[in-house]
């Protein structure tokens, strides 16, 4: 892998510096630097080499011709999107069926955590989220404590519960969302009562 | 209570280092790094999925060739671009450039023009 002699300036940096000066030799840089992670998500939802790599192709046209149009704050969730959408389009094309297609709403949560939003004081949050971690079930709790607070990798966590790669994965990020879930509730029942 | 416990709420937005991807694909990174890599996945939906799929390549050494190849019609595409929009410009203002190109050539006929007549003189 060729080393970015641009690592010191940010993709937010790029980003700017291409709004402003409307020289693509920016957005090349930048977009350089996801041709991996978009090859990866490619791949994962067409599952074959050779037609991850055209998708990536046509991302990156769609990408050149659409960001000039529009001012993009979140490139990162942006591309990602764009990427989803555009290999979910490709499979309904191949099996004729509407998978249901990401929305901007649901990329909100991506960059503002709401959790935050709500301004809770630290200890209170940790509170809450002793509480919330107790009400989890037993696999998640356990795969989110050895994973968080033990900073064990996924494979220690395979090797030492028994779960495959993919539950400990699974359980991980449900147990993650389940418990911001609960933390909101709970934060939202205190605001009531106080 | 445990101050690691707000981490799992944080939702990475963090530029991604190549590298790193590599690296942990081809398993040369030690245990700490490895979950630092996980923490990061687990954060971040876009580098769950680039993962999960990057780890479906038969040959984790194609993939170099790959995002070379890549990024070299990448940035034909971009030049290809860029020569288009200067002839649509060339286009879009053919009287200013007329008018550049006859300014020039009557200051470039003027020099003559001066220059015979001084001699003359």
């Amino acid at each position: 892998m060729t080393k970015d002699p641009f690592s010191h300036i940010t993709d937010q940096e790029l980003l700017e510096r291409f709004y402003a000066e409307k020289n693509n030799e920016w957005l090349g840089i930048l977009l350089e630097r996801y041709t991996l992670l978009l090859l990866g998500v490619c791949m994962k939802y067409l599952k074959q080499q050779e037609e991850a790599k055209d998708c990536v192709q046509q991302i990156f046209v769609k990408i050149i011709t659409e960001l000039p149009k529009y001012k993009v704050d979140y490139f990162k969730s942006w591309i990602y999107t764009i990427a989803r959408n555009h290999c979910l389009m490709k499979l309904r094309d191949r099996h004729g069926r509407v998978p249901a297609e990401l929305t901007d709403s649901l990329l909100v949560s991506w960059d503002e955590d709401p959790v935050k939003n709500k301004h809770l004081e630290k200890e209170q949050l940790l509170e809450f989220m002793g509480q919330a971690l107790e009400d989890l079930g037993k696999e998640q709790k356990l795969c989110v404590i050895l994973f968080y607070l033990e900073k064990k990798s996924y494979q220690e966590i395979a090797e030492s519960t028994g779960y495959t790669l993919m539950q400990v994965k699974s359980h991980i990020q449900n147990g993650k969302r389940n418990l911001k879930l609960l933390i909101e509730k709970k934060a939202g029942e205190k605001s009531k009562s106080s | 209570m445990n101050k690691d416990l707000l981490n799992i709420l944080s939702n990475s937005n963090k530029d991604i280092d190549n590298q790193l991807l590599m690296d942990y694909l081809n398993g040369k990174l030690s245990g700490e790094e490895k979950q630092a890599v996980e923490q990061l996945m687990a954060d971040n939906d876009f580098m769950n999925d680039a993962l999960e799929g990057l780890q479906h390549f038969d040959n984790k050494k194609d993939l170099d060739s790959y995002v070379g190849q890549l990024n070299a019609t990448l940035q034909k595409n971009l030049q290809k671009k860029k020569l288009r929009r200067e002839k649509r410009r060339l286009k879009e203002y053919p009287w200013t450039y007329l008018a550049i190109l006859l300014i020039l050539a009557l200051c470039v006929a003027a020099y003559f023009i001066i220059s015979k007549a001084v001699h003359f003189r």
